[in-house]
């Protein structure tokens, strides 16, 4: 009889053991996933603090191309508006594309493209873009981990009794490539 | 294997490492009671123990000294700190380790440091002179794969208890042959002596070992860390076809290089050399990566930005 408890209080706390091992695990997780986001929002503030300087600098050379340089501040407001990663990463896909759209323009004031500022300035810009894209794959393959974690056996069974959840992943849309131009063959 | 499997996978190999470089310090010390007295044994123990915790928490900075490695500043270096940040950011490092410079024509490069807070990753002069910015990166990737891997730590652990064994063994054989031991069994003798020079030659083999398989999964880790298979190879080539020597390096701190940074043996033991080489053919990791990534490496145009004296062998220049 004292061994038939004594088995069974063994293999219930091995249980609950087990079941706090996959718990944390989830916990785990959702710890990485944050401190991907939260390289990622580093970078994206560093973005937004260099296109004031960036605007600053261009603005005296293309003094005409007012839209282009609207279109920048205005996207770098909605971006930094934006909450969560999905909507976060659509509005600095717009931003990468208002950006694209300035320096395609810059390409025709060769002042402008001389000036060492501007060309500093180009440079942390991609020294960003860069890590940017780093901290996203780092930060889209935790969530993917995560994502899947929380709706495989066995850590299943957890993940309603904590606050878990799909997570959003991060994508910078190019807007660019969204609105190519439909190729028609019917002519 | 997923990245969490690797690094569960080296956290059992290096509790594995502990209990067997135990198992064989064990041995050493229980063949040699037959030949010398306990009280010398325990002080000899008691050394070692107290010689392996410092140089575990000096290693990063011995391993420095002796590759003549230096910490520079994002200033002075600002591409090397790009990519390293980079690679740190991609792999999910809590935070980016310090950069070290080693003045050195020939281009080579390590990741070392107890644990991922206390890592550095250092390159040669020579390794910023013929890598382009894309080679760079992926070499850096590759280092901070073996601090996130947790190779750097099993590695320094492995450097630490060789280093232990090593001189357990010294001191033993020594004693053995000199001192005068109160046993006479002339075969006990020999036994004794017979294992205190196998001893080390395992654990050195064993250390070996282990830092070949490491090579193939930070080369992995690396191209998943930049999205970049292909810079990977190249980078490799590069390394492959520049046939500069680097000037310091220890034999102890060989395994922690990108590139086995050792002339490779000939003669006698040419056909056992596999065997204590610490890295595998640079030929053989870029076929890995290749099947891989589904591309093929052109290596002339890799290694056509190379100067002409990186293609010289050591012999040529009369070295």
């Amino acid at each position: 009889m004292i061994w038939i408890i004594v088995v069974l209080a063994v293999v219930i706390i091995l249980l609950a053991v087990w079941l706090v091992a996959l718990y944390n695990r989830l916990i785990r997780l959702r710890v990485e996933v944050q401190t991907g986001w939260a390289n990622i929002d580093v970078q994206l503030r560093r973005r937004y603090d260099l296109i004031p300087n960036l605007i600053e600098a261009v603005k005296g050379y293309v003094a005409h191309e007012k839209g282009v340089l609207e279109a920048v501040t205005e996207a770098r407001t909605g971006a930094m508006s934006a909450r969560g990663p999905a909507q976060t990463g659509t509005a600095n896909g717009a931003l990468a594309s208002a950006l694209g759209g300035l320096f395609v323009v810059a390409e025709n004031y060769p002042d402008l493209k001389a000036s060492s500022n501007f060309l500093q300035l180009q440079t942390e810009l991609a020294n960003v873009e860069e890590i940017l894209a780093a901290s996203r794959r780092y930060y889209n393959s935790t969530v993917g981990r995560y994502n899947a974690t929380q709706v495989t056996v066995p850590t299943i069974f957890v993940a309603r009794f904590g606050d878990f959840g799909p997570a959003e992943f991060f994508e910078e849309e190019d807007q660019a490539v969204r609105s190519a131009p439909q190729v028609s063959f019917d002519q | 294997m997923t990245l969490q499997q690797q690094i569960r996978g080296n956290r059992w190999r290096t509790g594995l490492l502990f209990i067997l470089f135990g198992v064989l310090i064990a041995m050493v010390l229980g063949a040699a009671s037959f030949a010398v007295d306990l009280p010398l044994l325990i002080v000899i123990g008691v050394g070692m123990i107290v010689y392996g915790v410092v140089t575990w928490y000096a290693s990063g900075t011995m391993v420095a000294a002796l590759a003549g490695a230096h910490p520079v500043g994002r200033d002075s270096y600002p591409e090397l700190w790009q990519a390293v940040e980079a690679a740190a950011i991609g792999a999910g490092l809590p935070s980016t380790p310090a950069v070290y410079v080693i003045n050195d024509p020939a281009p080579n490069a390590f990741a070392a440091g107890r644990n991922p807070k206390h890592a550095y990753v250092a390159a040669t002069t020579g390794l910023l002179a013929v890598m382009n910015p894309r080679e760079l990166r992926a070499v850096m990737a590759h280092e901070i794969a073996h601090v996130r891997n947790r190779d750097v730590r099993t590695m320094a652990l492995a450097a630490v208890l060789v280093g232990v064994l090593l001189i357990v063994s010294d001191i033993l054989l020594r004693v053995t042959l000199f001192g005068g031991g109160r046993d006479s069994n002339p075969f006990a003798i020999i036994g004794l002596i017979v294992a205190l020079i196998l001893a080390p030659i395992g654990a050195m083999m064993m250390q070996m070992a282990l830092s070949r398989r490491r090579e193939y999964q930070a080369d992995a880790t690396a191209a998943e860390i930049t999205g970049d298979a292909e810079g990977m190879a190249m980078a490799l080539a590069v390394l492959d076809a520049d046939k500069r020597q680097i000037h310091h390096v220890a034999r102890a701190t060989a395994h922690l290089y990108i590139e086995s940074p050792l002339v490779k043996g000939r003669g006698l033991f040419g056909n056992l050399g596999g065997l204590f080489q610490t890295h595998p053919a640079l030929d053989l990791r870029i076929a890995a990566l290749e099947e891989a990534g589904g591309f093929m490496l052109n290596r002339e145009a890799a290694t056509a930005g190379l100067p002409p004296e990186a293609l010289m062998s050591p012999s040529d220049r009369g070295e």
